[in-house]
């Protein structure tokens, strides 16, 4: 393979993509026999498009590219472009079967856009002439594309590398130092029965993007997934002694905490529940990874969140812990399952719709739902807990409605006002008292799809 | 200390498993007793191993020692027994009176910095060796073997009715609670040192009924315990487990690296490695996989923890088609008696799970109340791992439930004890 140049700085005078194009205007005259395949890594979704991904992408392609006298070129949007001399064919179908098979979990090799068209791959018999002008055409546009990219490099903010242990310790003495009651964020869920809604509860939460300015301008705090985890022990104990001092018109009907298991047996947890035991209930939030790294513990702090009638769910599923994993096993109050817009995709919606049968739809909430779509997919399998952009929209709305200073507001600055608990953004508005209100909702009967009614 | 009224009773059948057990205490009775009409022109030494400081008598100082008489045992000049207590106990001919003695120069030679053998006799303190002869002192050695036997019979009685109170108390922490600093000075450390003293193999062996252990394939790991020794003698490294699961992270990197370094053959097949999804993804994986024959992955074990396979699930079902496209098996490893619920074998695609032992096991139960040989019936008997076996409890429990592959130090002493019993044999041939 041509060695690339990962991420160097400064005008790029030769890319991979003008390599490409060289190579594609090179062998105009010798190219019958040759097969060119472009494999459009760029649309996976970021997380699977990862350095590691795409590496074992090229290792992959590699046996072949050698056993073919070909070339294989990876460009900067993390596309593969690579040709091959008198191939089998069958051998290249196999191994762009398998190559596809690898990102089976990414929508880009499940969804179908209804127009025949493969995304993942485009084919290019170069001995055709409509074919060798086409792939002369796309490493024309590719390399412009990189050109423009490395134009716009220079402007480009610049990575943050991973947070180390060394700062972590920086961050952690800090924090000590700082008050992070201006970091602490709420949103809502609610829960729509027939046609009125209700809010749920309120979640608290510790705004990262705030945490990161203040603490880590330099690196990445959520770049190393252990240590944040071990930071994170020490903000659930902030944000607990913070959270008693905060100064509401009204306290939410019920709290939700995103807690380490840990935590739940610390003093400042004692504290906040005696502190909220007369107005609020609570409501606490694990992930799944801490509940396998300490199952033992797990077991212990729901006991006894149970035992004085507090709710325990369980966060941060999705379409693959669904479908991978026996969530019924964690015996929890309510299951938070992460929003994406493929649930709504045919065979796709109808396997994570499946996987979500056995916990019950009644103890299920549709989390991160940014668009009415999600609530419509939500209601049409029976889910009645939402939370997300949309909702804080809706609830933003509702209130705006019936808030006698509403004139001098946008809707925007309404869903930020409800968003934070303290600060300049909190005086700014003219009624506290409805900011803290959780106002009941009266819902437009669920539309539902020809599908879903069949 | 745990309080008594948390220790539960031990049961008739209880004692009778652990009474079962054949410990080299055991065998030295035997053996003494056997010796009885055969004392003439024999000898016995004692080294008290015990005495020395913990940090002499670890593991491998053990071995070391052992070795020594390693030769003569070989010639079938005479029998080691390697008590648990660390004490060793070598009986042999006369004639090798002089290699014998040679043999316990060495070790006080190597233990000369130990406070025991400075000031060896000094105000009545025991000696470092103490020498029998078997036709004026039969009688002192045959008390010697009887009181080890009967100590160990009780030790071995008492560790196992504690085993089941130990869930009421958390892990003793030892030492200082690791800080991200020190993780920090530690990892910058790691990056220079020279590892390869600290790797370890352990082997995971088939045990089917009574027969001996057959190893299947070999762990090879950074031993935490002497990490720790050498780098933080006074820090608890399990006091975080983000913080640890860092420093594993670190360590299993390095492996990879001594093991991409040299050529010595150790990845000659069945051996397993740990490793991390992100690692797996990595350059040095792909290193590693270059410099190991095709036909040879399928007797590889990759070794993920299971807070990392479901901290990203999308992640590791993209390494694990990768590995096993490439012809690796995958286990997963850490999961105790109280994870074993959430993790379906099946369901996640791996080809094997490592059990943590646990003496809770043997009530056979799991947290959501279905049962232990359920699930491992589930599983599949020959695709379960019971790891950290320290006893024969652990193995007999194990076997209980239908497990066939055991790893740990008492599976480590019963592999020994194998050799030396095929030893054994060969004496009586001749």
């Amino acid at each position: 393979m041509n060695v690339p140049v990962p991420s160097a700085t400064g005008p790029e005078i030769v890319t991979q993509e003008s390599l490409l194009l060289g190579a594609a205007e090179r062998i105009d005259r010798i190219r019958q026999g040759r097969l060119a395949i472009h494999v459009h890594l760029s649309r996976l979704r970021p997380q699977n498009r990862q350095d590691g991904h795409i590496r074992i992408a090229l290792r992959m392609l590699e046996p072949m590219i050698n056993a073919y006298r070909g070339q294989m070129f990876l460009l900067g949007n993390s596309d593969v472009v690579f040709m091959l001399k008198d191939p089998n064919l069958t051998d290249v179908e196999n191994m762009v079967f398998k190559l596809r098979a690898l990102f089976s979990k990414d929508p880009l090799t499940f969804v179908d856009k209804g127009d025949g068209r493969d995304n993942f791959c485009t084919w290019f018999d170069l001995g055709v002439t409509s074919d060798y002008e086409a792939f002369v055409g796309m490493s024309r546009t590719v390399t412009e594309e990189a050109r423009q990219r490395s134009r716009d490099k220079a402007k480009a903010r610049v990575e943050l590398p991973p947070i180390d242990p060394t700062g972590l310790g920086e961050v952690m003495e800090a924090l000590a130092a700082i008050d992070v009651s201006g970091m602490i964020r709420r949103q809502a869920a609610i829960v729509i029965d027939g046609t009125s809604a209700e809010v749920l509860f309120q979640e608290f939460y510790i705004a990262m993007a705030e945490l990161q300015k203040a603490l880590a301008a330099d690196m990445n705090l959520l770049g190393n997934r252990w240590l944040f985890q071990h930071l994170s022990q020490t903000l659930d104990l902030r944000v607990l002694s913070a959270l008693q001092d905060m100064a509401l018109r009204k306290r939410p009907n019920m709290f939700s905490l995103n807690l380490n298991i840990a935590s739940v047996l610390s003093k400042q947890f004692d504290d906040f529940e005696k502190s909220e035991s007369t107005r609020s209930a609570l409501s606490v939030e694990f992930q799944v990874l801490d509940v396998l790294a300490d199952s033992r513990g797990y077991y212990a702090a729901r006991e006894r969140l149970r035992e004085v009638g507090h709710q325990v769910v369980l966060d941060g599923l999705n379409e693959l812990t669904l479908q991978f994993m026996d969530v019924t096993q964690f015996d929890a109050d309510l299951y938070k399952v992460t929003w994406s817009p493929e649930m709504g995709e045919g065979e796709h919606g109808d396997i994570t719709a499946a996987a979500m049968a056995p916990l019950g739809m009644e103890k299920i909430l549709l989390a991160r739902c940014d668009s009415e779509s999600a609530i419509q997919w939500g209601l049409n399998q029976g889910i009645q807990r939402f939370q997300g952009r949309y909702v804080d929209a809706m609830l933003a709305a509702y209130t705006m409605a019936g808030c006698n200073k509403s004139s001098a507001c946008t809707l925007g600055q309404c869903i930020a006002r409800h968003g934070v608990v303290a600060g300049p953004m909190r005086s700014e508005c003219g009624n506290n008292d409805m900011l803290d209100s959780s106002p009941s909702m009266r819902m437009p009967k669920p539309r539902r799809t020809p599908e879903a009614t069949a | 200390m745990i309080p008594p009224r948390d220790e539960r009773p031990v049961s008739p059948q209880q004692k009778a498993i652990a009474q079962r057990l054949v410990g080299q205490e055991t065998l030295l009775l035997e053996y003494v007793h056997k010796l009885e009409k055969h004392r003439r022109g024999r000898r016995a030494v004692q080294v008290r191993l015990s005495g020395l400081q913990p940090i002499n008598r670890r593991e491998h100082h053990i071995r070391i020692a052992v070795n020594t008489f390693e030769t003569l045992v070989k010639q079938l000049k005479g029998q080691i027994f390697s008590l648990s207590n660390a004490d060793l106990v070598f009986i042999f001919k006369e004639a090798v009176l002089d290699e014998v003695e040679a043999a316990i120069v060495k070790l006080r030679f190597l233990f000369s910095d130990d406070p025991m053998l400075l000031d060896e006799g000094a105000n009545g303190k025991p000696a470092f060796a103490d020498w029998f002869l078997l036709e004026r002192d039969y009688e002192t050695l045959l008390q010697l073997a009887q009181r080890v036997a009967t100590e160990e019979q009780q030790r071995r009685t008492n560790e196992f009715a504690k085993g089941f109170s130990k869930q009421m108390a958390r892990p003793v922490s030892r030492g200082d609670p690791l800080t991200p600093q020190m993780l920090g000075k530690l990892e910058e450390h790691l990056a220079r040192a020279d590892l390869a003293n600290m790797m370890r193999r352990q082997a995971v062996c088939a045990i089917v009924g009574g027969s001996p252990p057959q190893p299947v394939f070999h762990e090879l790991f950074i031993s935490i315990a002497d990490l720790r020794e050498t780098l933080l003698p006074n820090v608890n490294l399990a006091s975080s487990p983000w913080l640890f699961q860092q420093l594993t992270e670190t360590l299993d990197r390095r492996v990879l690296s001594l093991l991409n370094k040299h050529d010595d053959r150790t990845v000659a097949g069945d051996v397993s490695i740990n490793l991390n999804v992100q690692t797996l993804l990595s350059p040095e994986f792909l290193t590693f996989d270059d410099n190991i024959k095709a036909s040879m992955r399928g007797t590889i074990v990759l070794e993920l923890q299971k807070v990392d396979v479901f901290a990203d699930l999308g992640a590791f079902l993209f390494a694990r088609d990768f590995a096993h496209d490439r012809g690796y098996r995958i286990c997963i490893d850490g999961v105790n008696v109280e994870s074993l619920p959430f993790v379906d074998r099946e369901r996640l695609g791996l080809d094997l799970v490592k059990i943590v032992w646990d003496p809770l096991m043997v009530e056979g139960i799991l947290p959501n109340g279905s049962t232990l040989s359920s699930y491992i019936d589930r599983c599949g008997p020959s695709r379960a791992i019971l790891c950290r076996c320290d006893n024969q409890q652990a193995v007999d429990c194990g076997q209980g439930v239908g497990i066939t592959l055991f790893q740990g130090r008492h599976v480590e002493a019963m592999l020994a004890a194998e050799t030396q019993k095929s030893k054994g044999v060969l004496t009586r041939r001749r």
